[in-house]
């Protein structure tokens, strides 16, 4: 019985043959693709047309949190549970307040984009089925790979294998499913 | 871009994953070491013995303490900066400094955070600052800017180690892919949380990457100036100014950029990395730290005739800081951190590493200097006449310092051991750039 598939992966020496590859597959009706790369490639990601907008949106959300959580928390406190007369100053110094909510505010928002980054790569991770494909670890270093997953509607081994040798790739390979 | 991609970096990938170092870095680890030794030594005796130890008194409560406190935040603040804004300028610069930078700063924010919670006296007990719910039912008292440096070091901390880290992990993941032992494959690979360099991933991050950037940018403002207004805020007659965040936020940026300096020499000339810093940089880097040391000699200028316009007593303690007992601080800040800098107008200046190391060094003495005149110099004539005394550092502060210096010096030495010194992914999406246009 035969391994159950990831997908198949063709390698190139170039990000534009990785592009032109990736066009090729989006003409050829593909919908499941990813493409793995050893710099930031913002052409091809538009290409693949990825949508980041979360990360700004976590990090205000987040944030808007922080700084209610801190100035709440100060006011509740320092005039609510413990009020401390300081020279006669007033309980709610409200500008006295504004530099740590500030800062909280930053810190949650630093934290909270991060850990959404990693949450949305679903990273850190052990181990991923691309990393037993031979010649892929020069993935993070001067190769760039295209794969089409099996989950693809259209994916079916031979007709995909034969599909990327059209693009004229180093290599193509499978990529075995882990389990 | 093409096959000779793997040579761009490998230079770079190669210095963390060869097994032999030279018999520079273990002196230099080793001299470092001694000095950790000797910080560990100040900080049980501080420990055990209390703050005692040190020379501070009624009116010197700070001293040495909050000198090199404020002096390290300062270069954490301005390398910080200096990283933040040149990502995002997206500018050619990035990719050579902008790692170490991240580096620089974590680095000293670490030897800051040192000095205020061991001068709590009892620093086991630092927590109390956190507003937890305690037994005996107190909280922090918020209207102090003490607790406002507690979150602003804390949040400093997590952000820039944060942000150096999110930076790292692509370069990470081609350590451990070069990576040929079993134990090395293993720690790298961990430590790049299973990155895979997928174009999907890349977006995320770089759009994550520079996200955090722009929150380092007011964050670095806010935290200079609570630093700032720890004086600011007293009603110390030479401290209580409005112009104070303004004088520490651009001296910090002057400092900051002038270890960044250093480093950048340093590690072109240890490393044998011209290449990836190459003679633009450090051209370029001259030319900021020459620009910014001008800022700072405009706000020395701002300082005195601020003072002029103050009230007496503002007035003469400002004066008595540049005549009085401690007057020879102040002119050597000037003298270090706004005179010497000026030699940056020499293009060769800018260019030898001799004079990079220099100047980096000067500005570096030179705002130490001003901190000291700041946080001694300007406490000397207070209100009280019957208060007026001198302040000088014990051994054991000074050891403390030095150890400080030490441990950075540790820390920096194992970054350029074991970790990429420059981004290894976006010096290759430079090169491609380069090569495409």
């Amino acid at each position: 019985m035969t391994q159950r598939l990831h997908g198949i992966m063709a390698e190139f020496r170039t990000p534009e043959a990785l592009m032109d590859g990736v066009k090729a597959a989006k003409r050829a009706g593909f919908t499941k693709l990813d493409a793995f790369s050893p710099f930031p490639l913002a052409d091809l990601a538009k290409e693949l047309d990825y949508r980041t907008s979360a990360i700004p949106w976590i990090a205000l959300v987040a944030a808007v949190l922080g700084a209610g959580a801190q100035y709440g928390s100060q006011y509740w406190m320092n005039v609510v549970d413990y009020p401390l007369n300081v020279g006669g100053r007033p309980l709610h110094s409200w500008p006295a307040f504004i530099p740590s909510t500030l800062i909280v505010a930053i810190l949650w928002a630093g934290v909270a984009t991060l850990l959404g980054l990693l949450l949305i790569l679903r990273l850190p991770r052990l181990h991923h089925p691309v990393f037993a494909v031979p010649g892929f670890e020069r993935a993070s270093e001067d190769r760039f790979f295209l794969c089409i997953l099996s989950g693809d509607p259209l994916f079916e081994t031979t007709a995909v294998r034969s599909f990327l040798e059209t693009l004229s790739p180093e290599a193509v390979r499978e990529v075995l499913a882990c389990g | 871009m093409s096959s000779d991609a793997q040579a761009i970096t490998s230079p770079v990938a190669e210095v963390p994953l060869s097994r032999r170092f030279g018999a520079i870095w273990w002196a230099a680890l080793l001299a470092s070491g001694a000095l950790v030794l000797l910080l560990g030594y100040t900080l049980v005796s501080v420990s055990l013995l209390g703050v005692g130890v040190w020379g501070v008194n009624i009116p010197f409560v700070w001293g040495f303490d909050l000198i090199n406190y404020a002096w390290w935040i300062g270069i954490a603040n301005g390398a910080s900066l200096f990283a933040a804004i040149l990502v995002l300028r997206r500018h050619d610069l990035r990719t050579a400094v902008n790692r170490f930078s991240e580096g620089v700063a974590f680095f000293a924010v670490i030897c800051a955070g040192i000095f205020p919670i061991f001068h709590l006296g009892r620093p086991w007990l630092f927590y109390w600052t956190f507003p937890y719910p305690a037994t005996f039912q107190v909280w922090p008292q918020f209207r102090s800017t003490l607790t406002w440096d507690f979150w602003a070091i804390s949040t400093h901390v997590i952000v820039t180690s944060l942000l150096w880290y999110v930076g790292l992990i692509p370069d990470l993941a081609t350590l451990r892919d070069r990576a040929r032992r079993r134990t090395t494959q293993t720690v790298y690979g961990v430590l790049a949380l299973g990155w895979r360099g997928s174009v999907r991933h890349w977006a995320y991050h770089q759009r994550a990457y520079r996200l955090v950037a722009i929150l380092v940018l007011p964050l670095i403002l806010i935290m200079q100036s609570t630093v700032a207004f720890e004086f600011a805020v007293t009603l110390v007659p030479d401290w209580h100014e409005t112009r104070q965040p303004l004088h520490f936020v651009a001296t910090g940026l002057a400092q900051g950029l002038s270890i960044v300096l250093l480093v950048a020499v340093l590690l072109r000339w240890g490393l044998r990395i011209g290449r990836y810093i190459d003679e633009g940089d450090i051209d370029l880097l001259g030319k900021l730290v020459l620009a910014s040391s001008l800022v700072s000699g405009y706000l020395y200028i701002d300082e005195f005739v601020f003072a002029l316009l103050a009230d007496r007593m503002a007035q003469e303690a400002t004066l008595n800081r540049m005549t009085g007992d401690y007057a020879g601080l102040y002119w050597a800040a000037i003298v270090y951190s706004i005179v010497i800098p000026q030699l940056f107008w020499f293009r060769a200046a800018r260019q030898s590493t001799v004079a990079g190391v220099f100047v980096g060094l000067s500005i570096g003495v030179g705002i130490w200097f001003d901190r000291f005149s700041i946080v001694v110099g300007g406490l000397q004539m207070d209100y009280l006449p019957s208060i007026w005394r001198n302040y000088s550092p014990t051994l054991v502060e000074t050891g403390l310092f030095l150890g400080t210096i030490g441990l950075f010096a540790v820390l920096l030495l194992l970054f350029v051991r074991f970790l990429p010194v420059v981004s290894m992914f976006e010096t290759r999406h430079d090169e491609h750039q380069e090569k495409s246009s």
